[in-house]
């Protein structure tokens, strides 16, 4: 059995190596449509996983906002910047009052260009409850009670700020002394300052006031209902009430098109390829017209014949396949400038994700595609009749 | 077992017809015969006359229109496609004029192919019978390194390595010079006193009289046998 097997794999391999530029250039074809697919999962998965990234380090499920307000004001929230409207502090507690809000936490942020660095200062006033929301953070140093600041790491390093170190800020009136800064968060809080929401509405001269609320559910399953009973509430007409969850399902419209593109790109090219193997394979076929009579004749059952020339058509498709996961992890980089260049919101972080469930995925469509395309030329091979073995005597060697 | 004066093969008012076009061709024609154990049987006519037909209906390669023939004991039309190739892989040896070899494998490989086929690989018996057909020293070698004649030394090797009951070959001189031709009979001749029963197609008229029985065919009728 196991010299049978290994005879027959031989054959296959040899009949292959009999015409290699014709092998090669199938194997290419399978090679560019596996590596294709592969890029497209990739980029599936990485995009939705640096989004989600993204959109868990605000660390709510609701963000609410004033009415007015436009409805990119996710994105506000997300880069920060100045807010050109404000909600009232008793707000809050509707919120908090609603069933399934977990935690609803008050932030007014406000920022100011600086001229020298041509860049913004963005200071949130929050209350303590916002680390129950940043879950990821950590803080070298603590919280900051009244006159003191956390701030991201960038904007400490910047500055050469210190924990400990009492400093006058260009916005603030008084000097602050920096109780903690956070360490990495690989997000835009790097860039922050963190003070006691009361500090920032005295200094800022919002009192009873702040930009948004950051809203955390029990779980994330009630958030129709909640969202209904918000926007239902007394004050649901001055509110607006923005599900993250949309605003991913929004940024992701925003991206269908190219990835409508890259799909039918993909499914031209694995037609493509399996139109190619199953060409190659039938004129191999033709060719061996009388070989596989001369086989036939010998007592090959017709069951062998199409495992022979199947296997032929397999082992193509998985070299291809090894080839075009070996070449889209090669030029990963590229791929990524290229789309990175045609996209309208990249996420922080890589934009494509090379799984190893993602590469199985990619050799199992090879081997669909292989085993599918090698079907026909199978069947017409294990047809042929032991009389070709002699018919076709006439003529060729 | 089946007792040794039952012919190798029987065949009852065979007929062969195929459609060319509008019109059917008759390529044998109420055609009976018999082949006996240890045989040696020539069959001869002008080219057209339904000698590669009939060998092809003696060797199971092939079905008869009309007509019944039994192969080692077995009525074929009682068959299966699975039973009949089963009947030729380990009853039957065939040689060709183009040699058929397999130009991917070696020669050993060739010779041992059908062993494998059949489940019993037997690497003693292909060195024997390499030797035996005097093409030992080519063993590793691929067809295209062999000379025609080498080659045919090889495809007979192959047609023997299961011990057939019966050898059958369809102008295995054809692309041959005469020299090496004459060689490849001495080999046929000397298989057959061994004990091995053969049906060889030929034009070959050396060929022809070396056989015990000359079946001539003309448009696909036996218009003679001596
Ligand atoms: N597959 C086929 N389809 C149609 N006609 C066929 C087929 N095979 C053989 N014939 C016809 O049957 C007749 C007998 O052919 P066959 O090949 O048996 O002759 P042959 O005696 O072997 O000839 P040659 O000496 O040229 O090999 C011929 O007229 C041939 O054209
Ligand atoms: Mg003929």
């Amino acid at each position: 059995m196991l010299t049978q097997l290994s005879t027959f794999f031989r054959y296959s391999v040899n009949s292959l190596l009999r015409r290699k530029l014709r092998s090669l250039i199938t194997i290419a074809g399978v090679a560019s449509a596996v590596a294709v697919l592969y890029s497209l999962l990739a980029f599936q998965r990485g995009y939705q996983l640096g989004l989600s990234r993204e959109l868990e380090k605000l660390g709510a499920h609701l963000l609410v906002v004033p009415k007015g307000c436009p409805y990119d004001a996710a994105s506000i929230a997300l880069h920060g910047a100045n807010w050109p409207c404000y909600l009232p502090s008793k707000y809050l507690t509707m919120v908090t009052q609603t069933q399934h809000v977990a935690e609803a936490a008050p932030v007014l942020m406000t920022a100011f260009y600086d001229d020298a660095t041509q860049s913004s200062r963005v200071y949130c006033g929050v209350l303590p409850n916002i680390l129950a929301l940043k879950k990821q953070w950590t803080i070298t140093g603590s919280f900051p009670k009244t006159g003191e600041a956390l701030t991201g790491m960038d904007i400490a390093s910047k500055n050469h700020w210190t924990v400990g170190q009492t400093v006058k800020m260009a916005d603030i009136q008084t000097p602050v002394k920096i109780s903690g800064i956070l360490n990495n968060t690989q997000g835009p809080d790097d860039q922050f300052v963190f003070i006691p929401l009361g500090d920032a509405q005295t200094d800022f001269k919002h009192a009873d006031q702040f930009t948004h609320i950051l809203v955390k559910l029990d779980h994330p399953d009630h958030l129709e209902e909640v969202v209904r009973s918000l926007r239902g509430c007394e004050a649901g007409l001055e509110m607006n009430i923005v599900p993250l969850a949309h605003v991913f399902k929004t940024i992701q419209g925003l991206i269908s098109s190219t990835r409508l593109l890259l799909a039918c790109v993909t499914l031209a090219a694995l037609f493509a390829a399996a139109i190619g193997l199953s060409n190659t394979v039938f004129m191999s076929v033709t060719e061996r017209t009388r070989e596989i009579g001369v086989l036939r004749a010998m007592g090959t059952e017709r069951s062998n014949i199409f495992a022979l020339v199947w296997m032929e058509t397999l082992i193509m498709s998985l070299i291809g396949a090894a080839v075009g996961l070996l070449g889209a992890t090669l030029f990963e980089g590229l791929v990524e400038t290229w789309l990175r260049a045609r996209l309208p919101f990249v996420p922080n972080g890589p934009l494509m994700s090379y799984e190893w469930t993602i590469a199985l995925l990619a050799i199992a469509a090879a081997a669909i595609i292989g085993g599918l395309a090698g079907l026909a030329p199978s069947m017409r091979a294990a047809g042929l009749s032991p009389v070709e073995a002699i018919r076709r005597a006439e003529g060729g060697v | 077992m089946q007792p040794s004066d039952q012919p190798v093969v029987q065949a009852n008012k065979l007929v062969k017809s195929y459609p060319r076009g509008s019109e059917i061709v008759h390529a044998v024609v109420d055609i009976d015969v018999e082949i006996q154990q240890g045989e040696y049987v020539a069959i001869v006519g002008a080219s057209g006359s339904g000698k590669t037909t009939l060998l092809q209906l003696l060797g199971g390669m092939d079905r008869p229109t009309s007509g019944t023939i039994s192969i080692a004991g077995k009525e074929i039309s009682k068959l299966s496609d699975r039973e009949l190739t089963r009947l030729r892989r380990e009853q039957l040896g065939f040689v060709f004029q183009h040699f058929g070899l397999l130009s991917t494998l070696t020669v050993a490989e060739n010779v041992a192919l059908p062993a494998i086929l059949n489940h019993k690989p037997n690497h003693s018996r292909v060195d024997e019978l390499l030797e035996r057909t005097g093409i030992i020293h080519r063993r590793n070698h691929r067809p295209s390194e062999l000379s025609g004649g080498e080659m045919q030394r090889v495809a007979i090797a192959r047609a023997l390595i299961n011990e057939p009951k019966l050898l059958l070959a369809d102008e295995p001189t054809g692309n041959l010079d005469s020299a090496t031709s004459e060689r490849i009979l001495e080999l046929i001749g000397e298989l057959n006193k061994d004990g091995l029963t053969i049906v060889v197609v030929t034009h070959n008229e050396k060929l022809a009289q070396c056989a015990h029985r000359i079946i001539q065919l003309s448009d696909g009728r036996i218009v003679n046998t001596a």
